[in-house]
């Protein structure tokens, strides 16, 4: 299989899949240190689930809209979205898309085709199936993709938005990328049911792959990704994958997680997919570290230049509530800041 | 006020390819109060959508559809069948403006017929109004009559931002009057001024609309009567002119008293023209118990309550 890779002349695809790892996880380190040294409010990290998303979003094409949740900015760098838009998010700063009105990690980038992150989970689901309905109503290409963690499968939003998707036999993939948590909740207390097997209740394909490795997940993806473009319907896929690290910043994984997945350690899926991609001949050591040293070199100016940039004006408190400010807003708007 | 929906949205779905219609036995069926009756045999299953039962999965598609360039209707088949979709409203359709710094918008009319007056208990007569009116990001309207049916119809249509739409429906089947065939704009965020008079200023919305004008008529009372058509946001001035002029205000409405939509009413005219009044601004409202089955005529306003409060206000002193 992976010589077939190499045949179909998909070196360059496999390199900057891993590459987009490499970044994602300095970037997320360079968060969580930030985060502790106190000059990041907040931060959900990706650590673990870098060859999982990258591995499926290497299947994906720029016109594909991608309902991502909060753990999904190695898949949001590997599409391209620079680092900028991604650091100033984490700021909360004047140059944030979003303004600085959302925590860190609900990431956006519109002109990217990532949309925006909510907090109450799979929320966006059904906003999925509705943005692949009208995808196919006005026969605009490209699929859609709703990524959720393993908790997600327990809510209703889930369950409304995999019955819509097969019952309008939409092009949406449905992309689980089960860490084995929720929070502290494990995933056996979740579900009793494996969750990539609840895609046949519903009417779609559903397949469980192997999150730890990029290459992996992408050769095990291809066809599913092929089923949805060729429009026969959505599917769902669970990619397995270690949560490295806490939920968030604000908690102590310790109490729930006896067994966590150390960085560097062979477990790690950074390590699992650079030593295939070392042995499949795709890239050497020497390059791997390079691409670390560039890495961190690069994340670290960007984080210390970016965090120059001053926070978001007070008026833009105000702003995007509606298209035009309402009489209500604009008065309170005078008595917090004073008027024009 | 059911004809005149069903045919503003007729023409509004010849004219714009991009409207669905999305919700509960509203294609074959042509929606419980008849309001989509025919539009799907005509525009197709494709753009007039029988959903499964689940308003989570009505209302999240229909946000879904709006980012991606359609122009959704969904429909809720009772308002009282909202509330697994709040969390959808609340948090997705009414931020994602904001949330995305304005990159992410999501227009679109989400209709609903609200209250009571059909019998219809607990779960078919609530009036949620207030639970929409306190979200920022919606615009929330409710028509009292056929023209404005379709009047403010079209102009949520315009809207930039999301709307809810309520229906009383009650008013479904009443109240017949001319409406023009070509398209009519009643602009958002205004009120309309039904009957002038000096005493006395009763504001109102929806469904108490008729229940107001015929307790004015009947008792021949100098009374403004402001039908505010536009309850998020308010038509802070129409209400604010008609309490100075008259100094005693009177509001009616079917909801529940309890931070009802009389309560703000009663705020704003406090905070910007308390030196105007004469008496105490009065609320006649439904009561702050469970929407009732037998005893329906009981729960809602009736033109005597209403009287009695007209008569408090303007013997007081």
């Amino acid at each position: 299989m992976s010589e077939e890779i190499i045949e179909h002349g998909e070196k360059e695809r496999l390199i900057r899949g891993f590459g987009a790892m490499v970044l994602a996880r300095t970037l997320d380190n360079k968060i969580m240190t930030a985060q502790r040294q106190g000059r990041v409010g907040f931060f959900t990290p990706t650590s673990g689930q870098e060859a999982a998303q990258i591995g499926l979003s290497m299947h994906l094409r720029k016109e594909d809209i991608i309902y991502q949740y909060y753990r999904d900015m190695p898949m949001m760098l590997h599409m391209g979205v620079p680092v900028d838009i991604i650091i100033n998010q984490i700021y909360g700063n004047s140059s944030d898309i979003a303004k600085g009105r959302q925590m860190p990690s609900h990431l956006l980038a519109r002109n990217y085709n990532f949309m925006s992150v909510p907090s109450p989970v799979a929320t966006n689901l059904p906003l999925a199936v509705g943005t692949a309905y009208a995808n196919r109503y006005l026969k605009k290409q490209g699929i859609v993709v709703a990524s959720f963690g393993d908790g997600s499968s327990s809510t209703p939003d889930f369950h409304a938005a995999m019955n819509l998707a097969a019952v309008y036999n939409l092009p949406v993939i449905f992309f689980c990328e089960n860490n084995g948590l929720a929070i502290s909740l494990p995933t056996e207390k979740q579900t009793k049911v494996e969750i990539w097997k609840k895609a046949e209740a519903y009417g779609m394909p559903g397949i469980l792959v192997n999150g730890s490795d990029m290459i992996d997940t992408y050769e095990k993806t291809r066809e599913m990704v092929e089923y949805v473009r060729e429009g026969k319907g959505p599917v769902l896929i669970e990619a397995r994958c270690p949560r490295m690290g806490p939920h968030s910043t604000s908690d102590d994984p310790t109490k729930y997680l006896t067994d966590i997945v150390k960085e560097g350690s062979d477990r790690d899926p950074l390590v699992i997919t650079q030593k295939r991609l070392i042995e499949m001949g795709i890239i050497t050591e020497q390059v791997a570290t390079k691409m670390r040293e560039d890495s961190q070199n690069f994340i670290t100016s960007r984080f210390d230049e970016l965090e120059k940039v001053p926070p978001p004006s007070p008026e833009t408190l105000f702003d995007d509530v509606y298209d035009e400010h309402t009489w209500i807003i604009d008065e309170e708007r005078g008595d917090i800041i004073g008027r024009n | 006020m059911v004809q005149s929906l069903n045919r503003t949205l007729d023409m509004k779905m010849a004219e714009d390819s991009s409207i669905i219609l999305l919700g509960e036995d509203i294609g074959k069926d042509g929606g419980v109060f008849r309001v989509t009756e025919g539009l799907q045999a005509k525009y197709g299953e494709e753009r007039v959508l029988d959903t499964p039962l689940v308003e989570l999965g009505i209302v999240g598609m229909a946000i879904g559809m709006s980012i991606n360039g359609l122009k959704p209707i969904p429909e809720i088949q009772f308002q009282d069948f909202i509330f697994t979709a709040f969390d959808q409203i609340v948090n997705q359709m009414a931020k994602m403006r904001y949330r995305s710094g304005g990159t992410i918008t999501v227009p679109l009319v989400l209709r609903t017929p609200y209250g009571g007056g059909i019998r219809g208990g607990l779960y078919h007569s609530q009036s949620g109004e207030s639970y929409f009116v306190h979200t920022a990001g919606l615009k929330v309207v409710t028509p009292s009559n056929p023209y404005d049916a379709k009047g403010l119809l079209s102009s949520s249509l315009d809207s930039k931002d999301p709307v809810i739409f309520l229906e009383p429906k009650r008013l479904y089947r009443s109240g017949k009057m001319e409406v023009p065939d070509a398209d009519i704009k009643v602009p958002l965020g205004k009120a309309k001024l039904l009957h002038e008079g000096d005493s006395v200023s009763i504001i109102t919305y929806g469904s108490m609309v008729p229940t107001v004008m015929k307790t004015v008529t009947e008792n021949s009372l100098d009374a403004d009567v402001l039908d505010l058509r536009t309850l998020s946001p308010l038509d802070r001035d129409a209400i604010i002119s008609s309490a100075r002029k008259t100094g005693r205000v009177v509001i009616v409405h079917e909801a529940p008293r309890t931070l009802g939509m009389g309560a703000e009413i009663s705020a704003l005219i406090s905070e910007s023209s308390i030196e105007y009044l004469y008496a105490p601004i009065l609320r006649v409202t439904g009561p702050d118990v469970p929407f009732p089955y037998r005893l329906e005529d009981l729960y809602l306003p009736n033109t005597s309550r209403i009287l009695r409060a007209v008569n408090r206000v303007l013997e007081f002193r």
